[in-house]
């Protein structure tokens, strides 16, 4: 059974499908690159598997169990993490208190914690940042951040949603290495992304999807050679 | 050094009675006590939890009228009836913010007020309960025996040592609530609600618990303002102006603080009432004017800046 199973899924917003009829899945240890042109429907897809929008379609199953209709807590609580495209922060609390509170969902006690938190900030390479103010770091820092936050819940399945969008060449350097850790510490991992080289290199696999349908589905070098990838991407060959 | 000062503050409070007879001096100091716990109580929602709330008088007005009606017309002991105020007020805040905290901002801001304002309306016209327009007055107190001698309410002392009471026990549940994983959980949900889902927080649980803490706090205040006055009716207890001087007591004295709603008491409240005095609506300038003068410069408020000027302090 794959770890996650999301089929015929469809969201409407108004008169405006935004996700149609969609079908994929994700074997657990996998490393998952969702990729398309912007307004594709990639962002949509994550908020309605954490259950921050309800589904107008389709069926979700995390380990054969629905997730439809749940809460975004009630998501997070069964093991399905996340981060923001536009990072969110809690910025006036410190790096530490950041992911402190989300590691208190499995650990009720202050100390077990932020022991957690400094654990996970370490493999994140924040340990200087510690007390610093969230909203001091920088936008890569607290793009790691916001995947430790996510880690402190102890997810099966974390979704990262643009991990590298605005990173410098070595900054992306430093976020493909880590997504590469995490799914070496068991995490399965779905990725938005649009540094579309760093996402063939790191993802097992890759799902395509434009006007909110899938267009492909297939391993990356497979993937970049599929005409109407390039397509979608490109536009049409003129004449 | 921090508890030491604690300590020094609560005997000055307690040994008040023992120095003055001054009977507004007293009155003064109940008055600053009973807004400090309504500080506390919107402090609780407002400032640990970022709910802008502009409907606590409800809670107020509930439990005034809860402890009323069950000493006119059960004979329950006031007491008991400002403790069973507060239960009701914090069951009533059950529905309230089930509903409106699917709202979020100024949105639930405005539902507050609206529901708050339908409450007055259903206490101004349900006379057969809360006798209208006109009020519900107790005329005499029940006999309250000390070892061999009876409690006199027409001094006001009593009254003094109920309310700084209140007060103190609002206090220390600000203060285990800002030390619990709840009072963590509620920061996240100040600073951003989608994020503290994201992390499995139950944002809508959080806040209804929250609110009806502080719904509670404000219904026993509510009972307290009863037995004080022994007087209640729709717009003593219920009018927007006393949602509003809760949000400026907890703001001005410093959100999100322990001891931030009593500075802010007994500034607002002495202002108030001293100025009152000499310059009778005229107060009011006064009353703005240090409202503003504390916006611009102490933007954390009294408490949150004197806090801030002695870590500078301490640390330099």
């Amino acid at each position: 059974m794959p770890l996650l199973e999301v089929s015929n899924l469809t969201k409407d917003f108004g008169g405006l499908r935004a996700v149609s009829h969609l079908s994929f899945f994700v074997e657990e240890g996998e490393i998952l690159g969702l990729i398309g042109p912007n307004g594709a429907g990639k962002t949509t897809v994550f908020n309605l598997v954490t259950g921050f929008l309800p589904p107008t379609l389709g069926e979700i199953r995390l380990a054969g169990t629905s997730l439809v209709g749940l809460k975004p807590h009630a998501v997070t609580q069964r093991g399905v993490a996340r981060t923001f495209q536009i990072v969110k922060p809690f910025p006036k609390l410190s790096v530490k208190e950041n992911v402190t509170l989300a590691a208190f969902m499995r650990l009720p006690s202050r100390r077990d914690a932020e022991m957690e938190a400094c654990r996970l900030l370490d493999q994140m390479g924040l340990s200087s940042k510690r007390e610093s103010l969230a909203s001091d770091l920088t936008l890569a820092e607290q793009k790691r951040l916001e995947t430790a936050r996510a880690l402190a819940t102890q997810p099966r399945l974390l979704l990262l949603d643009e991990p590298m969008g605005g990173l410098n060449p070595k900054e992306v350097e430093d976020a493909s290495a880590m997504v590469g850790q995490i799914r070496n510490t068991g995490v399965t991992v779905i990725l938005v992304e649009h540094v579309m080289r760093a996402i063939m290199r790191i993802s097992h696999r890759v799902v395509v999807i434009h006007h909110g349908e899938k267009i492909a589905d297939d391993a990356p070098d497979q993937v970049v050679r599929n005409p109407d990838v390039v397509t979608a991407y490109l536009g049409e060959r003129v004449a | 050094m921090r508890r030491a000062g604690a300590l020094a503050a609560i005997a000055v409070l307690l040994a008040i009675p023992l120095l003055t007879a001054n009977q507004f001096l007293l009155h003064l100091g109940i008055t600053v006590l009973m807004w400090t716990v309504l500080g506390v109580a919107w402090n609780l929602l407002g400032g640990y939890a970022g709910q802008v709330s502009f409907g606590h008088a409800t809670f107020f007005g509930v439990g005034a009228y809860t402890m009323m009606i069950l000493f006119l017309k059960l004979g329950l002991a006031p007491w008991y009836g400002m403790i069973l105020g507060g239960m009701l007020a914090a069951l009533v805040s059950l529905p309230v913010g089930y509903i409106c905290f699917r709202l979020r901002g100024p949105y639930f801001s405005l539902a507050t007020l609206a529901v708050a304002e339908i409450v007055r309306l259903v206490a101004l016209n349900w006379e057969a309960l809360t006798n209208g327009p006109v009020g519900l007055l107790i005329t005499t107190l029940p006999r309250v025996g000390l070892g061999s001698r009876v409690l006199n309410w027409e001094s006001k002392a009593p009254f003094f040592y109920l309310v700084a009471t209140l007060a103190l026990g609002a206090m220390l549940a600000t203060r285990w609530l800002s030390r619990s994983r709840l009072g963590a959980y509620l920061l996240a949900i100040r600073e951003d609600e989608d994020t503290a889902e994201s992390i499995g927080i139950d944002t809508v649980m959080a806040k209804v618990t929250v609110l009806a803490l502080s719904a509670f706090l404000a219904g026993v205040a509510g009972g307290f303002y009863g037995l004080y006055f022994r007087y209640v009716d729709p717009d003593a207890v219920f009018p927007i102006a006393l949602s509003v001087e809760m949000v400026f007591i907890a703001v001005v004295g410093g959100l999100a603080t322990v001891e931030g709603p009593v500075i802010g008491a007994i500034f607002l409240v002495s202002i108030g009432e001293l100025f009152r005095e000499r310059f009778l609506v005229g107060h009011l300038i006064f009353y703005g004017l240090f409202m503003m003068l504390t916006i611009r410069y102490l933007p954390e408020g009294i408490w949150g800046g004197l806090r801030r000027a002695f870590a500078s302090h301490a640390s330099a």
